[in-house]
């Protein structure tokens, strides 16, 4: 074969296998499909059935996104673009690859999620359902095609049941000796898993009521949150109101200085009046307010222990759940004592966590001609929350300090705009 | 005077296929039918392009294996475009396509050229290595080829567990059905070739896996770039850690295939006693 026969041979091949669609179809994907950004592997997406995912973090612009299988073959890709995002669904027969580019200035992430095709019996769901929904075509009515699909579905539900039950009893009929001999020989398999089943069984019913103590606690701290939204809605609305008093206080004084001496004379016990008992409702208004303040920390501060404990209770119960579905007993009963000592672990590590969350509060006096800016100044310095106020003595919560009390105070005393402090009220 | 009317005819579809790409396309089942028809000239395009680039960077000679090079790169971009470029519509294809093999040209190294890689050793040697960096089946099937190894064997080295050793298994079974047939096609390796491959392994053993051994640390220094950042050469306490630990299982695959020193480095780690205390040595095997 010449120079120019041998090239042409060449060029032919590879057309033709660039032409042939089969290069870059597949007939249904089981194996890994290989994943590769820039034209580097980056990682796989399992294809047998399930819903897989696959994220990727690149400190590197994305410029192009290859699916191949494991023989090679090119089954789709994407070009990214330089900022934003791209989103493209590469379909692999029945089943497809979703995928979802993002560039930014820091870099490109990829998501990949593999989409398999429906189940068998989510198939016959829906088609129940499409029998449901045709039926429920001719009757318009929503109402109607909602019972006549929970018809279908029962019926076809009781048919089955009827069929199983049927199978059932002829088996009981036809063959009890047959059954008998089978259940020999598994005799020795069930004695020496009945200690597992027992403790399988215990599992299940610890996780059980795990479960039921996680709603409750669910439950409560709902009933928590809406307490604590109707006190802020409480809070806001006194708040408004103070507001709108302060609003015509001043308004109020600005008119009695603008009026001249004898039209002042005439109105003034009108306006002296009213301007005392704005003063009493905003004086009342602050201390409610200043209640209401203390109240909702305190609640807060609760809802967070509440929501510490609930995650650690939620923590041991995906524990017990996955012992529960262990199918190794061995490694189960290893496994416990591990569970244990997280478990203990865990407990101290919340008490631990407890008492450093308990706010450290104690009482203050400030210099005299401190202004209440300085103030507040002072207490957002300490990350600290006013509370209520009483005799000249200012409540303050803070995240518990570092160093001891007595020190902490010591340190208190020294600032400059600090008179006194103590803890107790 | 026959000739000369069939050369402008062909001149004619030429120019036609070419307008046509110049054109708009708005969607992807469009774009596909517009390319698919147009692939002759796709092909001859990038070929043209990857010859331009290795005459300005001082790398072509005039002979067969320099064109069957060209060709090779040139289908290998047209196969990225054909799939990658169905998600860019609305656009014009021709310039799409320009913009995808400038790009690719513009990179540092953008292939593995090596004057000794274009005779048919070094062709068989990289054509092998370039297919394993996008397919598991070639990346398996170079223990084989470079070792002798079997499946199980290749399950001991690497120190696979139970379901992975499964998927070797697999690999190794389409790579003789079809992967190494299929590579042989794209790297335009000819029988004639093959047959006098084996024949000089034959008559010259040690100095046939001798050049090899040279050849193939050229093509795996290349192809390696195209594994994850995180898959260095590692120490051989670093990789006894990650035998005994026992992650790293994809490390293990990809890096110990690609990489003759480090499988030195990491013999014995995986198999617990079942192998031989020698190191390995190339051992090429042509067919698989």
């Amino acid at each position: 074969m010449g120079y120019e026969e041998d090239l042409e041979a060449y060029r032919s091949q590879l057309l033709q296998s660039l032409s042939n669609p089969l290069s870059r179809s597949v007939s249904g994907v089981l194996d890994p499909i290989q994943v590769y950004i820039n034209e580097r592997r980056v990682g796989e997406l399992e294809g047998a059935g399930m819903d897989a995912t696959l994220h990727v973090q690149s400190l590197d612009h994305i410029e192009t996104i290859q699916l191949r299988t494991e023989d090679g073959t090119l089954l789709g890709g994407l070009v990214a673009p330089e900022y934003g995002y791209r989103t493209s669904r590469v379909q692999l027969s029945s089943d497809a690859v979703e995928l979802c580019v993002h560039n930014t200035a820091q870099g490109g992430s990829l998501n990949a999620v593999f989409v398999s095709k429906p189940s068998f019996w989510s198939r016959i769901g829906k088609t129940f359902a499409d029998v449901a929904d045709r039926l429920a075509i001719r009757r318009p009515d929503a109402a109607i095609a909602h019972s006549m699909r929970t018809v279908a579905f029962t019926q076809a539900l009781l048919a089955v049941m009827v069929v199983g039950l049927v199978l059932d009893r002829v088996a009981t009929w036809m063959g009890p000796e047959q059954m008998l001999t089978s259940g020999v020989q598994p005799e020795a398999l069930r004695t020496v898993s009945v200690t597992d089943m027992e403790k399988l069984e215990q599992q299940v019913g610890a996780l059980a009521r795990m479960q039921e103590k996680v709603g409750e606690a669910l439950q409560s701290q709902q009933n928590s949150m809406a307490q604590l939204h109707q006190t802020m809605a409480k809070l806001s609305s006194s708040h408004e109101s103070v507001a709108s008093r302060v609003v015509m206080v001043k308004e109020e004084m600005e008119k009695r200085q603008e009026s001249p001496g004898p039209e002042t004379d005439r109105t003034t016990p009108h306006p002296v009046g009213r301007g005392v008992v704005d003063q009493e409702q905003l004086e009342m208004a602050i201390r409610s307010l200043t209640e209401d303040n203390a109240k909702l920390s305190r609640e807060v501060a609760s809802l967070e222990e509440r929501n510490q404990t609930l995650t650690a209770k939620l923590h041991t119960a995906s524990v017990n759940a996955s012992k529960a579905v262990d199918p190794n007993p061995e490694r189960l009963l290893a496994t416990q004592g591990d569970v244990a000592r997280k478990n203990q672990s865990l407990q101290v590590a919340e008490s631990r966590q407890n008492s450093q969350m308990q706010p450290f509060l104690f009482w203050v006096t400030f210099s005299e001609g401190t202004s209440q800016e300085s103030i507040d100044q002072w207490v957002h310095e300490k990350k600290g929350h006013k509370g209520s106020i009483n005799e000249g003595w200012q409540e303050v919560q803070i995240v518990p300090p570092a160093v001891p009390p007595d020190l902490f105070l010591e340190q208190i005393r020294g600032e400059k705009i600090v008179k006194a402090a103590r803890i107790r009220e | 005077m026959q000739n000369t009317v069939s050369k402008s005819q062909v001149m004619a579809d030429h120019t036609v296929t070419v307008s046509r790409l110049e054109e708009v396309v708005s969607t992807s089942d469009e774009f596909d039918r517009v390319v698919s028809q147009a692939l002759p000239v796709l092909l001859d395009r990038a070929t043209g392009y990857t010859k331009r680039f290795l005459r300005e960077t001082g790398q072509w000679n005039d002979d067969i294996e320099h064109e069957k090079f060209a060709l090779r790169w040139g289908s290998e971009y047209l196969e990225r475009f054909l799939v990658c470029g169905r998600s860019e519509v609305p656009c014009r294809p021709l310039f799409l396509f320009d913009s995808l093999v400038a790009k690719q040209h513009s990179k540092p190294e953008p292939f593995c050229y090596h004057p000794d890689l274009l005779r048919p050793l070094g062709r068989f040697l990289d054509g092998l290595v370039a297919r394993a960096v996008v397919s598991r089946d070639a990346l398996i099937a170079l223990y084989r080829h470079s070792y002798g190894w079997g499946a199980g064997e290749v399950i001991a080295v690497t120190g696979l567990n139970g379901l992975e050793s499964q998927r070797i298994y697999k690999n190794f079974r389409r790579w003789r059905e079809s992967g190494w047939q299929r590579t042989m096609d794209e790297i335009g390796l000819t029988k004639t070739e093959l047959v006098e491959l084996a024949s000089q392994q034959q008559r010259h053993r040690q100095r046939f896996n001798g050049e090899a051994e040279r050849l193939i640390r050229v093509a795996q220094a290349h192809y390696r770039k195209s594994e994850p950042d995180h898959y260095p050469c590692l120490s051989r306490a670093q990789w006894r850690e990650m035998f005994t630990q026992g992650y790293g299982c994809d490390y293990r695959i990809w890096h110990l295939a690609l990489c003759l020193d480090c499988m030195q480095t990491a013999w014995g780690l995986g198999s617990s006693g079942s192998l031989t205390e020698e190191k390995p040595r190339l051992e090429l095997l042509v067919r698989p």
